[in-house]
């Protein structure tokens, strides 16, 4: 199956559907979680410097300014890597005690870049600036887990992301291959009903799943249409059975009594019968059986050299154009009946001096068999109604005829999924029947 | 010659065995499948006439039948069943030919004499000749008294179906069976047309017609009387 056929599949389109949604839904969680721990780690982070800062101010209550200073001094040391940072300056701007380099910050909450205090690290300094008996004091920290925080996360999401999206999409497909297996049994089976087999049917499971329910439904649609085709088959065997024998017999006696004119009458009635049950029988029939590969243009040009001297009797001119091999599914003795009904069409209701032209082109995926006449053509009102059985134009039928020559055309078209159009030629009747080119 | 006639009904089967009588064969006929099926294995026939629809045994199964004992007589099935499908079937069941009711009496009596002098499919002859016109299936030549004459495909088809058949009928239905592989009845002239196209190139020239035409019948094809 091309990719282009499978983006078509419901059920693909469903288990991608699903994929994205889960996805996103995993975006959306990942982020809310950053966002609390961000909070939750900021929070602790303040709690530390105020810890701190609680400690060096009950120094100050109860002691000296000296106390403060070895506290901060004390402090400094055990931080050697200046994770904590911290400043003491006397009311009259002098630095008593400080690990970064003699900066202002304002007082309260703040967060700093890493260059401010000149510590050697990519991470902001949260700052606490605050003031103890007169004296200055800023306490900072920097938390590299709060910003190793995003990175941990992206990685997590990642890989969260990619488990999720594996699992997704693999059970989504196996969802829709067995959805899709299932559906495309169905279009198996109605491809092989629509070309003539109605014995096909679908398996059930005994699961009782909507699919099952819908074979169901239409193994019963198809089971009625078989007996149906069956009955109507049955019928137009029995018809021509019941029919042709008597009309036999009464042939022989009228064969008997040498009656030419009743002859002729007799088996006018023979050939009418005949036509009407083969359109019958092609409009109920199971195409695809008899169908084979073949050139439809050489068809057309075998029937249209057949009558070329029967026009050049006629006094009428018949040309045909159809030269390129245009290869279609279909039966041969079908369509060669169908161009001589429409060729003898144009030969017996035009006037003489008509030019009947017959082509065959492809036309994007359609082969387009053309019979067109320079004749009196068909008035528009008309052109659907000549396509029934037994419809003539001449209202009194005193011509000869049994109008059903573009009926069975109508009915060779429907087998071999052509659509036949009568148009205006101006002047005279064009017909066009478009087949669908065979795949390679 | 002599034929086989398996044929249910009565009034169709007395009247094809009378003509066939009167034409000189020797015709038995016989009403039900199994009896048919049973003296066209044991009997020798020229032909079998064999309808389709039989009580007993059907017409297929009896030719099938008849077909898997390896008895190779010619037969031609008639039959009420004129559809598509039923000519091919009754074609692959191992029939010779096939006509369908109603049918007219020099009809199925051309078909007849044209299975019966059919020749052996080894026995291909190269060189087709009636009276004086001579027909090279090789090198697809016609030629009349030492004359060449140029025929067009479908032309020297059809001379060739009527020089296979030389001095019998070809009625108008096997022509257009056999040369177009029309199967069914145009409503125009096509085998009227055509045939006065082969007269004017074999016959016209010369001062002997060989190409006949047998009113209500067909045409015949035969050296001069």
């Amino acid at each position: 199956m091309r990719p282009a056929d499978l983006m078509r599949r419901t059920s693909f389109r469903l288990a991608l559907g699903v994929t994205l949604f889960v996805v996103s839904a995993l975006v959306l969680a990942s982020a809310l979680s950053y966002n609390l721990l961000r909070q939750q780690l900021l929070t602790r982070q303040d709690a530390r410097i105020i810890e701190i800062y609680t400690a060096l101010q009950q120094t100050s209550l109860t002691g000296e300014v000296q106390d403060l200073v070895e506290a901060i001094a004390t402090r400094i040391t055990a931080s050697p890597d200046r994770s904590t940072v911290f400043l003491l300056r006397a009311p009259d701007g002098q630095v008593l005690a400080a690990n970064i380099p003699d900066v202002w910050v304002k007082p309260g909450w703040s967060t700093v870049d890493a260059t401010v205090v000149d510590v050697p690290t990519d991470y902001p300094f949260r700052m606490f600036a605050g003031s103890l008996a007169g004296y200055s004091v800023i306490v900072g920290l920097t938390d590299a887990d709060l910003d190793d925080l995003a990175e941990i996360s992206l990685t997590a999401f990642g890989w969260s992301a990619l488990a999720v999206m594996v699992i997704a999409i693999g059970a989504g497909a196996l969802i829709a291959s067995q959805v899709q297996s299932r559906i495309s049994e169905v279009e198996a089976t109605l491809h092989s009903v629509a070309h003539g087999d109605l014995t096909a049917r679908l398996a059930v499971s005994r699961q009782g799943n909507d699919l099952d329910l819908i074979a169901t439904a239409i193994n019963s649609a198809l089971a009625r249409l078989g007996s149906v085709v069956d009955a109507m088959r049955q019928v137009s065997a029995d018809i021509a059975h019941d029919l042709r024998t008597p009309l036999n017999r009464l042939r022989i006696h009228i064969e008997a009594a040498d009656q030419p004119a009743a002859l002729a009458e007799i088996d006018s009635i023979g050939q009418t019968f005949s036509a009407l049950l083969r359109i019958a029988q092609i409009e109920s029939g199971t195409p695809a059986e008899t169908f084979t590969r073949l050139d439809v243009a050489a068809v057309l040009a075998s029937v249209a050299d057949v009558y070329a001297e029967v026009a050049t009797d006629a006094d009428m001119i018949l040309t045909c154009h159809a030269d390129a091999a245009l290869w279609i599914m279909g039966d041969k003795g079908l369509l060669t009946q169908a161009f001589a009904n429409l060729i003898e069409n144009a030969l017996r209701h035009c006037p003489p001096g008509t030019v009947i032209t017959c082509e065959a082109a492809a036309f994007g995926d359609h082969a387009t068999a053309t019979i067109r006449d320079n004749g009196h053509g068909i008035p528009e009102a008309e052109r659907d109604k000549v396509l029934r059985r037994l419809y003539r134009l001449e209202k009194s039928r005193t011509t000869e005829g049994s109008g059903l020559g573009l009926a069975l055309v109508k009915a060779v078209s429907d087998a071999h999924g052509a659509v036949l159009v009568l148009d205006d030629a101006d002047p005279g009747l064009i017909v066009r029947l478009s087949f669908p080119l065979a795949t390679a | 010659m002599r034929l086989l006639l398996i044929e249910d009904d009565s009034a169709v089967s007395a009247y094809v065995a009378r003509g066939l009588t009167e034409a000189g064969h020797i015709c038995d006929v016989l009403h039900d499948g199994t009896d048919g099926l049973f003296h066209a294995t044991r009997e020798s026939y020229d032909v079998l006439v064999v309808d389709r629809m039989l009580p007993g045994l059907d017409g297929l199964s009896l030719v099938r039948a008849l077909r898997a004992a390896g008895v190779r007589v010619p037969v031609l099935f008639l039959t009420a069943l004129g559809g598509i499908d039923d000519r091919v079937t009754g074609l692959e069941a191992g029939g010779d030919d096939y006509l369908t009711k109603p049918f007219a009496f020099a009809e199925l009596m051309a078909r007849v004499n044209a299975l019966a002098r059919r020749p052996p499919v080894q026995d291909i002859q190269t060189t087709l000749r009636v009276a004086d016109l001579e027909l090279d299936m090789l090198t697809r030549q016609a030629r009349r008294a030492g004359q060449n004459i140029d025929l067009l495909p479908k032309e020297f088809t059809l001379l060739e179906v009527l020089m296979r058949n030389a001095g019998r009928i070809v009625t108008r239905t096997m022509l257009l069976e056999r040369v177009w592989d029309f199967h069914f009845d145009p409503k125009t002239s096509v085998v009227e047309t055509h045939i006065s196209r082969l007269r004017a190139k074999i016959d016209k020239p010369f001062d002997v017609a060989l190409l006949q035409t047998v009113k209500n019948a067909g045409y015949m094809l035969h050296a001069p009387r």
